[in-house]
């Protein structure tokens, strides 16, 4: 007895209940505790906000909560029901914070395996992919959320635009959602480069390239990401320690401080219409009706949560995503078409313009006319003077984010009305179109030239990745040994006497003949066809050649042989590819 | 229903469908990173063979079967039942192979390989000068490993079906047996080889006639395939290139090489 009573000392009671009270006084027991860990919701409480019900005391409770929970208290009490419209927010904001959480969880995981040191990298990779239990359904959450919270960010940016919610007393929350726009994207990029593949070890080297252009200390910069003159030990791990640890603290930072402002500061902007419009009072009245964040908007935010795992884990159970891993970095080789991450293509294409080259081309079919009433023969150089990559790749797209950055307060207007805003509407929507025909520019496919012959063979089976060559199944090459010549074997089918089961659990589906081998064989054809008969291939010879060259791995060789348009000396190209058959396995 | 009450229905219903996918793909698991695994090794071969293809084929053949003189085989039955017994070797082939590679030979085990045994198989591995990554390292030896079955005459090996030259005429044979014959492994051909121990050949018929006074062109390469220590280029030693061609070559196929490097003018 001594014992219980001493515990009840320790709990504040100093004797026990008279017979016939003590249910009630259990119960006054376990409310106290659970008063205690909500911070301030007692048991009638929590039913009465189960169940929907009124506050059960006044003061409302409810609101105690967010005054003394640290947690809680960086929640809003409350927002004016019209701010909570679907179509003014589309939970945008709300769904990058969802990414972030699911990139630390994942990310934190990832972390367990990872190795950030060259030599080990891309096998610590392999590792998680092959020997970690839910490895590869981490490394796809992680890298899934990872583009998600880019563009999801990129989408709230333009959602914050158009509502015209930057104005007055949130430029500054504007300002703060910029600069975690840009760490959103440097968080994105720095993990580009940790799989240490072709891929992420190009796209981080044609980067970090860019800052060397730049005077005085573009070299040094360059030094300092990269940690050596190319990428190796020094800059992977600093790659990677930015990747886990600065960057992530200062999207907390700044998360807090942008969230902060949204939510005890300014609340979500009421929609243009409610705030500037004179609206009849009841539905004035209506609009600014609070909702609460307990219960309303936290069992609105739960319901969210649930729709983002699943809607990612649907994406990733029908393999509609999947991180890619190419082959080994390869400092020696570089990718015949290598392409940053989408994010950054419109980046990619602003390097692609040439100011100076621009300039001569509008310039100089003026001046030299004019010039030579006056008897001087002149041509403008500019491209000795501007260098492309240091104007394109360090002024222009800092600059553009600056802009960005000040645009509240470049934009006077005082109006959130898309009515009484029609240029800066008009300029928004120029924005998105600039950005996506930069972001074409971009692309490998746009202003590179690669020989015909190269490029044929390279679509057949691009470097990285796998294109139609690849993708023929084992079953079809180990019958279909043999020479294929262009203009000899077209159109028939190339293995008549071949039947296979594409699927062991299917023996009724037969597959007659070679259809994907001949599909890539006809399309060789075509293709260089037209380059012979456009003049870019002259006295063409090309065959792909199938052998057996192991058990279980064949060797197909495209070959072509031509002469050179101008000098007429003899070229050849040719490729070899080693298929294994356990190249393809299960879902990959 | 009022949209919370939707909200608290759909959001339960999402919870446990995505327990349901977790739970699915949990259970499918185990055979996936098997799966990968088989599949990593196959890749593993795939890039093994590409990197052989890049380094090895100069002394070990095109396909690995070795060049006469140069460089042993490394798919023929002793190489996968004898050959570590007789190098006292405790760990695996695969071990082994990985092991030579990497660290090259500093004396030939088998002088009866190139010019008494020097140079002997060369160092591979970054780690001492070497130009390949440890990775690939493994993969070339995973890529020999994977000769297996056609060494023990498992399964039957294929004839390959090699570079495409034109059979029927002198200078196509001599330039599919300057592969085969292992020429390639020393003499730089614009094209076919860019090897270095020897002197390169390309242009060789334009000086060939004036090298030694009152020999044709043609007598010159002829004799120095069969006797290459009758004239050395200068800056070359002696003794290196292999003094036993007119044995393992018929005549036949020695003047097929001749007309061969005859035919490369440029």
């Amino acid at each position: 007895m001594t014992f219980i009573n001493n515990i009840l000392k320790r709990l504040n009671y100093t004797q026990l209940p008279p017979r016939g009270e003590w249910k009630a006084f259990i119960f006054k027991l376990i409310d106290e505790r659970v008063r205690i860990i909500t911070a301030g919701l007692n048991l009638r409480e929590l039913r009465a906000i189960m169940r929907g019900d009124p506050p059960t005391e006044k003061p409302n409770p409810r609101y105690k909560v967010i005054t003394t929970s640290f947690v809680a208290h960086l929640r809003p009490r409350y927002y004016p029901q019209a701010a909570t419209w679907f179509t003014h927010t589309f939970r945008l904001g709300f769904f990058v914070t969802f990414f972030f959480v699911v990139e630390v969880i994942t990310g934190i995981v990832l972390m367990a395996y990872y190795v950030p040191y060259p030599d080990q990298a891309y096998g610590s990779v392999l590792a998680i992919e092959s020997n970690v239990f839910f490895g590869e359904l981490m490394r796809d959450i992680h890298r899934l959320g990872a583009e998600a919270m880019v563009a999801f960010s990129w989408l709230h940016l333009l959602r914050t635009y158009f509502t015209g919610s930057y104005k007055g007393p949130r430029s500054f929350t504007w300002l703060t959602g910029v600069i975690l726009l840009a760490i959103t994207a440097w968080l994105s990029f720095t993990g580009y480069l940790l799989p240490w593949d072709q891929l992420s070890y190009w796209a981080v080297t044609v980067g970090t390239s860019i800052t060397e252009s730049g005077p005085i200390v573009g070299p040094t910069l360059n030094l300092v990401m990269r940690g050596a003159p190319d990428i190796g030990a020094g800059g992977l791990l600093r790659f990677y320690l930015q990747h886990v640890i600065l960057f992530p603290l200062l999207a907390i930072l700044f998360i807090s401080i942008h969230y902060y402002k949204v939510s005890r500061e300014h609340s979500i902007s009421l929609p243009a219409v409610v705030e500037e419009l004179e609206l009849p009072p009841d539905k004035k009245k209506e609009y600014n009706r609070r909702i609460d964040l307990i219960p309303d908007l936290l069992s609105h935010e739960i319901f969210l949560i649930a729709l983002g795992t699943f809607v990612m884990l649907v994406i990733l159970y029908f393999r509609l995503f999947h991180s890619p891993l190419e082959t080994h970095a390869n400092p020696q080789n570089t990718p015949l078409d290598t392409k940053a991450p989408w994010y950054f293509w419109w980046l990619q294409g602003i390097l692609k313009i040439d100011p100076a080259n621009i300039l001569e081309n509008l310039l100089n079919p003026i001046l030299q006319p004019l010039l030579g009433l006056f008897g001087i023969e002149f041509t403008l150089e500019l491209s000795k003077l501007l260098d492309s990559k240091f104007i394109m790749g360090l002024i222009v797209p800092p600059v553009l984010v600056v802009i960005l950055a000040f645009l509240p307060y470049i934009d006077k207007n005082p109006s959130r009305l898309s009515s009484k805003r029609p240029f800066a509407i008009a300029w928004g929507i120029s924005w998105i179109f600039i950005m996506l025909a930069l972001s074409y520019m971009g692309l490998p496919e746009y202003g590179i030239e690669t020989p015909a012959a190269t490029r044929v063979i390279q679509d057949l089976a691009p470097e990285e990745g796998e294109g139609p060559l690849r993708e023929i199944p084992y079953a079809e090459l180990e019958h279909a040994h043999g020479v294929y010549t262009v203009g000899e074997d077209y159109g028939r089918d190339l293995c008549p006497g071949l039947a296979y089961q594409p699927d062991h659990d299917k023996p009724d589906e037969v597959v007659i003949g070679c259809p994907h081998l001949t599909a890539v064989f006809n399309q060789f054809s075509e293709r260089l066809r037209v380059a012979e008969e456009d003049g870019r291939l002259p006295d063409l010879v090309a065959r792909i050649v199938v052998e057996q060259f192991q058990p279980g791995m064949v060797r197909v060789t495209p070959q072509v042989e031509w002469s050179d348009p101008e000098t007429g000396e003899a070229k050849a190209y040719e490729h070899t590819y080693f298929l294994h058959e356990n190249r393809v396995l299960g879902s990959h | 229903m009022k949209r919370v009450q939707l909200e608290i229905v759909l959001g339960t219903i999402f919870v446990l469908l995505s327990a349901a996918i977790v739970i699915i793909l949990g259970i499918r698991e185990p055979q996936r990173l098997a799966d990968y695994v088989l599949q990593q090794r196959g890749r593993q071969i795939e890039f093994g063979a590409a990197v052989f293809q890049n380094n090895c084929t100069e002394c070990h053949g095109s396909q690995g079967q070795g060049i006469t003189g140069i460089a042993p085989s490394l798919r023929d039955e002793h190489f996968f039942t004898e050959r570590l017994d007789e190098i006292g070797w405790g760990s695996t082939l695969e071990d082994y192979i990985v092991s030579v590679v990497t660290t090259g030979r500093q004396v030939s085990t088998r002088p009866q390989y190139v010019g008494g045994g020097t140079p002997a198989m060369p160092t591979w591995s970054e780690r001492f000068g070497g130009p390949l990554r440890d990775d690939q390292i493994r993969a070339v030896a995973a890529f020999i490993m994977n000769f297996e079955q056609y060494a023990l005459g498992q399964l039957p090996t294929p004839v390959p079906i090699g570079p495409i030259v034109d059979e029927s005429t002198p200078e196509g044979r001599g330039q599919a047996l300057f592969t085969q014959a292992g020429c390639v492994a020393c003499h730089t051909i614009q094209g076919i080889s860019t090897a270095t121990v020897g002197p390169a050949l390309d242009g060789l018929a334009n000086r060939a006639g004036s090298i030694v006074s009152g020999m044709s062109a043609e007598e010159y390469i002829h004799e120095s395939i069969v006797d290459p220590n009758a004239h050395i280029v200068s800056g070359y030693s002696p003794d290196v290139m292999p003094q036993n061609f007119a044995e393992i070559l018929t005549e036949e196929q020695i003047n097929d090489l001749v007309a061969f490097l005859m035919d490369r003018t440029q």
